[in-house]
């Protein structure tokens, strides 16, 4: 603890020179192995700590502790592994003479962000995973980058809104002055619901779902390609690779925004590679009976179905259908995939007959360096976590929030001018080779990645999916333009 | 005559029926309102942002409740249907304030007019079904107002939801940017004055209707229509009446509630915010005027509340990818406990507890 | 025709699920008064014992089947005991309320306990089928019927020749009167708990079967069978039987046929559907198909 305290000291004031400090602090860091990276002390927000922190031991029984001593909250990280990380990479640029002025959310030591997130009620199923990606990966960069510039560490204020608008707006109001940035807001309604309040406040939110309406938005920042664009590559796919062109083409899609993203992707191709979309089944989340919608697609003689869908609907409308002894080609959308569909007795129509949109290679890909390192990671720091494309989406979001805070950083300021003046200024985000570049600037010029990758079902697999064609893109997508919201 | 000299300094002694229809029972409650009117003004001073969107949410709840409480608390017409009507008026404000840049209290009187008609559609309905048969069917109307909202795509914007750029600009005042004396309030602070000054406005509209002949006549209704009617009340009218304010009451509250919040989406207005609904009404006290409000209160603050002490909860996760129970699920089962157990300890809700305590008080030292 | 039997069949093994439910609700209401709003919640809590019986601690189907059942009833009978005890003779009003505070409850309960990843309840009926003519008949739609059969024929008899059925007709007829002859109505109340427990856990035994079906939100299909249970009049099981039956059929029909011929109503108008046909018919007949009428007096 004393160590720590020093070692901190140390590294607070050798701001002047402070890329040597980062590099002593570095070096120090592998020189002493589960010495305690850093300690803060949170000033106000006591729950935030216990909020991120107090997930209690890890393997090694001492990862993170909390502590009240005399009504205040001390929370100090302790590297349980060798570091073997060298001088953050991502400061390219040399920081500012001067130290960082302490604005909101950042008291000079402590950088801390905020996740606006479904934790409880039904739509936990998806928020849950989506802030567990968080928490691993700041977890990780505190530990071993040592934070942004490799001695701000991040936490991460985490706030529940159950998914619904009006809450958000609550937890948005309690959190914005605590906070540089939102790393992660979750659901599209509730951050349309924001949207005016970041304008106002230019604070800048990184929205946790893949719709193209967020490209163009000056206080956002989105990630990883569109629901659209996973579409349309998925048709050049199966064009190419399935016999397309001679096949009926249907879709079955959630009624939702979610699922209307699809299908404007699956749309959008069908213009531009010209076949035609036979029928598009539609149900409402929580429907229990898909007698009717499948009769349709099955009517129709659909022999590739696209699907929009989450997973308990999904499992029910490929039950029916094998049922019903209707067996198309399906490719999913990723949300509509969850590995335990593998333990029903679907087991083999799913291997047989489904394929799976996403991003990104398999789990723990061996041929994929990045993916091996990903997977090894995930098990370090959070064992139990099963793989899931929500934990990867907020771990990715976690990861393109760093390199913005540690651009804004590098230009000097962490208030929220200087936020949105580095993610104007950001070259493009990048995510160790699991997805690909994005091409980032002012919202202007944005280009989201038009990347997707496709899975075939495997029991084997880790996850269930075995990646088919990595990282392939199509002109269809590269075409596809992105307009501003409304 | 009344053979006592009148002491209007007591506020629970009723000695004539002059006494029980005074709109303030005494001269004490005079003051104490005259107290909460200061510290209401001056409140927005002081409030932090959150604190201010929530008593926002709250006072906007409060207007949709006494709205409620006059259907169902007065005139004893169980319905679960409030969340259609609150959205009834959010995309009110959202097309004719939003789009059609109608002014703040036009829009605002327009959302309740849409409120009221809509509400003299549906009324009739009370008529032929009664009791728990109601309850039910205005639960087919939550959901049929949500098919509504998720296909008229033109003023809803359908699923995904519809911005509402209506500011609560009244003349040359702005209250999402006001500034009073050199001080400049925030928007949240700011939104605080119109809607708890529409709260007045309405809890004082709604006591004055109870009191009246309508008030009474509603109040006979509730405690056993068929004998209301036999002693001449028109059913058909005071049914109609009772949902057709309370209808326009919860649009007003809709149109407030998107004028604030700048965005409304279908999912707004589902089952559980009809439920919430409900629950501010019975925690509140049904059928008393301040119970709404205090319920209100009670069913917007006490979740955030929550938030702030469950986190001090021994052996409670807060990570978010814990097992167990998360200080997120706590909060929501602590929201329901506390719903259950103040309807087992006091079913007459927080304006009774309230009685409560004013009646403990008021022989302080010597109660027992 | 195929298509249409189909759909007629996928609606019978629909409403039956929701007749189950609706059970549920009508047993409550019959004896208390009270429409029970954390009935879903008990559905998705059947739904989950059965899971843990059957898949975590590895017992046979059929035994976790009837241990959720028992577990159910017993849940049910807990929450009457701890809580609705008190209630007696207190407005009815405030006893839903509490209802509604068990629904928020014992979700995120169920939550914390299962978490909220899709579960495979693992029922031995899987996705086999047995073809009659061009139909397709699900095995477990098949089970799923012959047990809302089974429950309506088992309430039947009970309420006929039990003692307590007869006591609960006694209590649900007159409360009073059924008091001056020495029925314990508290009891009566205790046993209709139980009762709708039980049929809840078979109710979401029936929903979860199929494959990873069980999820914290299973329970919202009990939003669904509130005009089930007021279709066939509120205190009516055989009625509620014939409400499920009505708007599973109705409501598969028009998935199946309404976007193509009255695309006009919109997108999934079959979600709406049970609501619409709920109103239209109440409008005719007030008190459902075969719900008492209630008797108005001075």
């Amino acid at each position: 603890m004393s160590r720590s305290t020093q070692l901190r000291t140390a590294g607070s004031g050798r701001r002047r020179t402070s890329t040597l400090a980062v590099a002593v602090t570095a070096l120090l860091t592998v020189g002493l192995p589960a010495s305690t990276l850093f300690a803060a002390t949170a000033p106000k927000v006591g729950a935030a700590c216990t909020k991120v922190n107090a997930t209690g031991k890890d393997k090694s029984g001492k990862a993170v502790v909390c502590k009240t001593k005399s009504g205040k909250k001390v929370w100090q990280a302790v590297a349980t592994t060798p570091s073997t990380v060298a001088a953050p990479t991502a400061t390219s640029a040399p920081a500012p003479s001067k130290g960082l002025s302490k604005t909101a959310g950042f008291d000079g030591k402590t950088i801390k962000v905020g996740v606006i997130t479904a934790l409880s009620g039904p739509a936990a199923v998806l928020g849950k995973p989506l802030a567990a990606g968080q928490e691993v990966f700041w977890k990780y960069y505190n530990e071993e980058k040592g934070g942004v510039a490799g001695k701000y560490p991040v936490e991460v204020v985490l706030e529940d809104n159950l998914y619904e608008s009006n809450t958000t707006v609550q937890k948005y109001n309690k959190i914005k002055d605590n906070v540089v940035m939102l790393s992660q807001v979750m659901g599209t309604a509730p951050t349309l619901a924001l949207l005016p309040l970041l304008k106002a406040d230019n604070v800048v939110a990184s929205p946790a779902s893949q719709d193209a309406l967020w490209v163009r938005e000056q206080n956002l920042f989105p990630i990883i390609e569109p629901y659209q664009v996973d579409a349309i590559n998925a048709m050049d796919y199966a064009m190419k690779s399935l016999g397309g062109k001679s096949k009926t083409i249907c879709a079955v899609i959630q009624n939702d925004v979610y699922g209307e993203a699809g299908l404007e992707g699956l749309n959008f191709a069908a213009d531009k590679m010209n076949f035609d979309v036979k029928t598009v089944a539609k149900y409402k989340q929580g429907d229990q009976d898909f007698t009717g919608q499948v009769n349709d697609l099955r009517k129709a003689g659909c022999q590739i179905v696209f699907a929009g869908a989450l997973p308990t609907e999904f499992g029910k409308i490929l039950g029916t259908s094998a049922q019903l002894g209707f067996a198309p080609q399906w490719i999913g959308q990723s949300p509509s995939w969850v590995d335990s569909l593998l333990l029903t007795p679907l087991k083999d129509y799913l291997t047989a007959r489904v394929l799976i949109v996403a991003v990104g290679p398999e789990w723990g890909d061996p041929t994929v360096r990045s993916a091996a390192e990903y997977a090894a990671r995930v098990k370090q720091y959070k064992p139990d976590q099963k793989p899931d494309f929500y934990f990867t989406f907020g771990y990715f979001q976690a990861q393109a929030t760093a390199q913005l805070l540690e651009k804004a950083v590098a230009m000097g300021s962490l208030n929220r001018e200087g936020i949105v003046k580095a993610m104007n200024s950001l070259d493009k985000l990048t995510f160790d080779g699991l997805a690909s570049d994005y091409p980032y600037g002012p919202p202007e010029v944005r280009d989201p990645s038009r990347f997707s990758t496709m899975f075939k079902v495997d029991p084997a697999a880790p996850f269930g999916l075995r990646s088919l064609q990595f990282n392939f893109t199509s002109d269809a997508a590269r075409a596809y333009s992105f307009a501003k919201a409304k | 005559m009344t053979p006592f000299r009148k002491d209007s300094a007591n506020p629970t002694m009723v000695r004539d029926y002059g006494d029980d229809l005074h709109i303030f029972a005494s001269r004490q409650t005079r003051v104490a309102l005259g107290l909460l009117v200061v510290l209401a003004v001056l409140a927005p001073l002081k409030l932090s942002n959150f604190q201010s969107t929530v008593l926002d949410y709250a006072g906007i709840a409060s207007i949709g409740a006494i709205g409620l409480n006059l259907l169902t608390g007065f005139t004893g017409q169980v319905s679960l249907g409030h969340a259609f009507f609150l959205g009834t008026g959010s995309y009110t404000a959202a097309y004719l304030g939003g789009q059609r840049h109608w002014p703040f209290l036009v829009f605002l009187l327009a959302a309740a007019a849409v409120g009221a008609l809509v509400g003299a559609v549906v009324g009739p309905f009370a008529l032929r079904l009664r009791g728990n048969y109601l309850a039910i069917i205005t639960v087919g109307l939550v959901f049929t107002g949500q098919h509504v909202f998720e296909s008229w795509t033109s003023v809803t914007g359908g699923l995904n939801g519809t911005s509402v750029a209506a500011p609560p600009r009244i003349g040359p005042v702005d209250f999402s940017r006001l500034v009073i004396f050199g001080h400049r309030f925030g928007r949240d602070q700011g939104f605080l004055f119109v809607i708890w000054a529409l709260v007045a406005l309405v809890a004082l509209t709604s006591k004055n209707l109870v009191r009246s002949r309508s008030g009474r006549a509603l109040q006979a209704v509730r405690d056993r229509d068929v004998a209301a009617e036999v002693i001449g009340i028109r059913l058909a009218r005071y049914k109609v009446l009772a949902f057709v304010v309370s209808s326009s009451l919860a649009a007003l509250a809709g149109a407030l509630f998107g004028s604030y919040q700048q965005f409304v989406a279908p999912g707004d207005f589902g089952l559980v915010v009809s439920l919430q609904y409900i629950a501010m009404i019975v925690v509140g006290g049904v059928g008393t005027t301040f119970g709404p409000i205090l319920g209100a209160l009670f069913i917007t603050a006490m979740p955030r509340l929550i938030e702030q002490f469950s986190d001090r909860i021994p052996g409670v996760a807060s990570s978010p990818g814990a097992k167990g129970i998360t200080i997120f699920s706590l909060n929501q089962a602590i929201f329901g406990s506390l719903i259950i157990a103040f309807l087992v300890l006091e079913p007459r809700g927080l304006a009774a507890l309230w009685l409560r305590v004013k009646a403990y008080f008021r022989a302080w030292p010597l109660s027992y | 025709m195929n298509d249409f039997l189909q759909l007629c069949f996928a609606g019978l093994a629909l409403g039956s699920r929701y007749a189950l439910v609706a059970l549920g609700f009508v047993i409550i209401y019959k004896a208390t008064g009270v429409i029970n709003f954390a009935q879903g919640s008990m559905v998705t809590l059947g739904a989950y014992f059965a899971y843990n019986f059957h898949k975590t601690w590895g017992l046979p189907f059929a035994l976790a089947v009837v241990m959720a059942v028992v577990a159910g009833g017993l849940v049910g009978a807990l929450i009457q005991r701890l809580l609705l005890r008190r209630m007696v003779g207190r407005p009815v009003f405030g006893v839903i309320m509490i209802t509604i505070g068990l629904l928020f409850l014992l979700t995120e309960v169920m939550a914390s306990v299962w978490g909220y990843d899709a579960r495979d309840l693992g029922d031995p009926w899987g996705i086999d089928t047995v073809k009659v003519g061009g139909v397709v008949l699900s095995v477990k739609d098949l089970w799923g019927i012959a047990l809302a059969g089974v429950v309506l024929l088992a309430f039947f008899v009970f309420f006929k020749f039990s003692g307590i059925g007869l006591a609960m007709r006694a209590a649900a007829f007159d409360q009073e009167a059924a008091l001056a002859r020495g029925i314990s109505v508290r009891r009566v109340f205790g046993w209709s708990w139980a009762i709708a427990g039980a049929v809840a856990a078979l109710a979401g035994i029936s929903l979860g079967s199929g494959p990873a079906a069980v999820t914290p939100s299973l329970g919202l299909i009990a939003l669904a069978a509130f005009p089930a249970m007021i279709l066939g009049g509120l205190d009516s099981p055989l009625g509620a039987v014939i409400g499920g039956v009505v708007i599973g059929v109705t409501q598969t029909l028009t998935a199946g046929y309404q976007p193509e011929y009255a695309a006009f109503l919109g997108t999934n108008f079959h979600v709406v559907m049970p609501y619409v046909v709920m109103i239209a018919i109440l409008l005719v007949r007030p008190y459902g198909l075969l719900g008492t009428k209630e008797v108005h007096r001075l």
